[in-house]
């Protein structure tokens, strides 16, 4: 054991050492670093836990085994694939573990979480230990495949290693669950995310079921063009596109890259590339060819005032896009900038739902449409989220 | 004998007369031997079929076929049945082949008396298991009604009413079936005799040999003959007082549950679970998805105890606690639902408090649903979303509900007042003792084990079985 200067010059905690490895206890954000050389091909890294050491180790401290020697670059690829953005749950169950091994693992993240407490409650609304027990479960399901041929062993899809960094991930660094297993159940769809997308809410769930309703009053349209704008993972844009006929249509807008792609996949998933469009571009910018053509406008955009972003949760605040929550001053500047883009866009009787953040929003939305822009909408109403919060506003062009 | 009498007299007016002899009651005392040998070959079967673990336990087991055999060898002996059994050439009926008392032997010995003896008390036990008179009366009471000539004013009751005549009669028709269909075999045999015809006898001896086996299966299933039975299933677990301790022992069953469930190749999905601050759980609700899940579950309803040296006692003294379990089926698309009204529900979900929306992301989407009218509630939170949470709270919801409804029916229909279905949480109906002994014991029927190790990995089909066979004799008996 002993200190030992990093090549990067931070010193490590040596307790192994031998001509090609070196085991080394080091701090989470020492890890951070290390593993993003890891993309860079210098050096090979991976986390160490041995089950009988690392019960003796305070559970956030991470062995970390260095290779010495630069591993060829066909491993050090495959290493950085590993950390893939593939969700888990599509991932192949290449890797396996046993039956103790990955019990052990059970037991430490289980023993992590509960240390947890009422902590992140009282810290910031944040998880509980019940809920960080449901959601290590949930894990599990994403990442174990039932194959009972193979007696004794687990098939997964990601190494225990990985499944170790994960799980602390979650617990230290408040990482949604949502980007661990990159995914998120919404409504009966399964939706891939990653960081640099808002993960769809529960709430939002209820603009699919308002525009179920309308669809079902006027079946012309199921056969119209709808818009989602700022789609993000894609959740409106799916969830609404599966409801559309064989005329209708959907053009998805972000103005984030990352979402566009995400969005893309999970159309592609669903299998409705060929009824949805996804448009890169702010708002109605991507939307010029279609003026007055949309007969249904759906929208989450960021509501949320700017100076309480930091005062959100830490799975929030941390580790969700800011521009996918920041409304900024008052949180209203989207939502105002998509009335009156939608007076302008929409076919006369379209019906359009937004997303609001339930104080004093909504209120205060449905009053500018019908006296600021008095004479383009018709039967605004405020639609509350199942809370009780008066979460949606709703309405028609004229 | 009088009493006999009597209660012939009153029945006859009430039953469908298929075959109006004059009544021609025997009487007689149960075959030990017989019965024994009987007793064997039943566990034979049914360890050849996967009830292995009964092979254990043969004694208990043994114990209780006998009983069930020697006290229905006389109740199934009424004349109702008697009066319109189908008959042999020269008179021979199923009744009176088994009083003959003729041996039975193995299935690959002995001539086409055993046979025939085997499948005369099959068909006597099926009878028995589908409460042959209570099912006879309910089908005439429910022909009557079917013949009222207003009976189709109430569509919805007139639909029930002849769902279950049909399938009462169906079940009628299947009993009379196999009867007529051993006594034709044997007069086919006794033909082949007489004319000296050797392939005939060969074949009618081979059929009677299958018709032995696939009467016993038959057996089997009519433990599961009620309406509910082939349905899937909730089962709910809730710890009684006492602490960690019992929330642990709540866990322990449900543990053996999901155990049994799997087992047996039922799917099973956790649907809502309140887990305890130390150990176990406070409640927990799982689905049972599979045939026939609910007649086997409902064995399992009432109060479990167990009584062991606590694991979190410090003291290390010996505890009791208690769990209780629940089963709720889940009714098919046929039956009759109950109907819920969108406007009765209250809907509330338990996401953290605060302004929701894109201020909070949490994987916390449980849902609670409040039926207002009768205050039933269904929680679901296990579920990955909220609409799925939501859902399947519903699914909840509506099974308590219809069983709800079906209690109340069943208190307007004395025939079901005995029902299994009733919850009666305050019945301890089964001990686990792993301290200062080990023993599980079956406190209806006495059926015990001396492993409960075997029964907390879900090997309970022994449990349930003769749970199923006694409270049906024990209704017949009633009756």
């Amino acid at each position: 054991m002993g200190e030992t200067e990093s090549d990067t010059g931070k010193t490590d905690k040596t307790i192994f050492n031998t001509e090609e490895t070196r085991f080394v206890v080091i701090s989470w954000e020492r890890w951070v670093e290390i593993a993003s050389e890891v993309g860079q091909g210098n050096k090979m890294v991976r986390i160490c836990f041995s089950s009988s050491i690392r019960q003796t180790l305070y559970p956030s401290a991470r062995f970390v085994k260095y290779l010495q020697k630069p591993l060829p670059t066909k491993s050090s690829s495959s290493s950085s694939s590993s950390f893939s953005t593939t969700p888990l749950f599509l991932r192949p169950p290449i890797h396996s573990a046993s039956f103790p091994d990955l019990k052990n693992w059970q037991d430490w993240a289980k023993h992590l979480a509960l240390s947890v407490g009422p902590k992140f409650v009282e810290a910031d609304n944040g998880p509980d230990a019940d809920l960080l027990c449901r959601e290590l479960k949930w894990l599990l399901q994403d990442a174990v495949v039932d194959d009972e041929n193979d007696a004794g062993f687990v098939k997964l899809r990601a190494d225990l290693e990985e499944m170790y960094a994960l799980w602390t991930q979650r617990i230290e660094e408040r990482r949604p669950f949502q980007y661990l297993v990159g995914c998120e159940h919404w409504r009966d769809l399964v939706l891939c995310v990653q960081e640099g997308v808002l993960i769809p809410r529960p709430e939002t769930e209820h603009i699919v079921d308002m525009v179920e309703e309308v669809i079902c009053e006027d079946e012309g349209m199921r056969e119209g063009l709808w818009v989602d704008l700022g789609t993000g993972s894609g959740a409106l844009a799916v969830g609404i596109g599966r409801m559309l006929g064989d005329g209708g249509r959907l053009i998805a807008t972000d103005l984030s890259p990352v979402a566009g792609s995400v969005t893309a996949f999970n159309v592609r998933r669903y299998g409705l590339q060929d009824k949805v469009d996804v448009r890169l571009g702010s708002w109605f910018e991507p939307l010029q060819d279609v003026n007055g053509k949309p007969v249904g406008l759906v929208s989450n955009p960021p509501y949320i005032p700017g100076d309480h972003i930091f005062g959100l949760q830490a799975e929030v605040a941390r580790h969700e896009p800011r521009i996918a929550l920041d409304g900024g001053e008052n949180g209203m500047d989207a939502l105002l900038h998509l009335c009156e883009g939608a007076a302008t866009l929409m076919k006369p009787g379209g019906f359009f739902a937004l997303e609001t953040n339930g104080e004093k929003q909504p209120e205060f939305l449905v009053d500018f449409m019908t006296s600021k822009m008095k004479g383009r909408f018709r039967d605004v109403r405020v639609v509350s989220d199942f809370a009780g919060v008066q979460r949606f506003v709703s309405g028609f062009c004229c | 004998m009088r009493s006999f009498l009597l209660k012939r007299s009153s029945l006859r007016p009430l039953l469908i007369s298929q075959n109006p002899k004059p009544p021609n009651p025997v009487f007689h005392t149960s075959q030990s031997n017989s019965t024994y040998i009987y007793g064997s070959t039943i566990r034979d079967w049914m360890s050849s079929n996967g009830y292995s673990q009964i092979n254990k336990y043969s004694n208990g087991y043994d114990r209780f076929v006998a009983n069930s055999i020697s006290t229905r060898c006389f109740s199934s002996q009424g004349a109702a049945v008697d009066e319109q059994q189908p008959k042999s050439s020269d008179g021979l009926t199923v009744d009176r082949i088994v009083s003959s008392g003729w041996a039975i032997l193995e299935e690959g010995e002995g001539d086409w008396k055993s046979h025939a003896a085997a499948i005369a008390q099959s068909i006597q036990l099926i009878k028995r298991r589908l409460q042959w008179r209570k099912l006879m009366v309910r089908l005439e009471m429910l022909s009557v009604e079917l013949n009222k000539p207003n009976i189709w004013d109430d569509p919805v009751h007139a639909g029930n009413i002849s769902r279950e005549h049909g399938s009462l009669l169906g079940k009628m028709k299947g009993v009379n079936g196999f009867e007529r269909e051993l006594l034709e075999h044997i007069d086919m045999l006794k033909l082949a005799k007489e004319e000296n015809d050797a392939e005939l006898e060969l074949e009618s001896m081979k059929a009677l040999l299958n018709m032995r086996r696939s009467v016993k299966e038959k057996e089997l299933e009519a433990l599961l003959a009620g309406e509910q039975d082939p349905c899937s299933c909730f089962i709910e677990v809730q710890a009684g007082a006492g602490g960690t301790e019992s929330m642990d022992w709540a866990s322990m069953i449900m543990n053996m549950y999901k155990m049994w469930a799997n087992n047996r190749g039922y799917k099973v999905t956790v649907v809502d679970e309140m887990a305890g601050e130390i150990a176990g759980i406070k409640r927990a609700t799982i689905k049972v998805d599979g045939e026939y899940a609910f007649g086997y579950a409902k064995a399992e309803v009432g109060v479990h105890r167990l009584v062991r040296i606590s694991p979190f006692d410090s003291g290390k003294r010996r505890h009791t606690s208690f769990a209780a379990v629940a089963v709720i089926p889940i009714l098919g698309g046929s039956s009759s639902h109950f109907q819920i009204n969108e406007s009765d529900l209250r809907i509330e979900r338990f996401r953290a408090g605060g302004a929701g929306g894109q201020h909070v992301n949490t994987t916390e989407s449980a849902v609670r649903i409040i039926h207002i009218p009768t205050g039933v509630t269904a929680t679901c939170q296990n579920e990955r979303s909220q609409h799925q949470n939501k859902a399947m709270a519903m699914a909840v919801l509506q099974s308590r509900l219809d069983q709800l409804e079906m209690a109340r029916q069943a208190q307007l229909n004395a025939q079901h007042t005995q029902s299994l279905t009733d919850i009666s949480w305050g019945n301890q109906i089964r001990t686990y003792v792993l301290h200062p002994y080990r023993m599980v014991k079956d406190l209806r029927t006495n059926y015990e084990v001396s492993d409960p190790d075997s029964v907390l990995e879900g090997d309970i089909d022994g449990f349930i079985l003769s749970f199923l066979s006694a409270s049906l004799d024990k209704d017949e008996d009633n009756s």
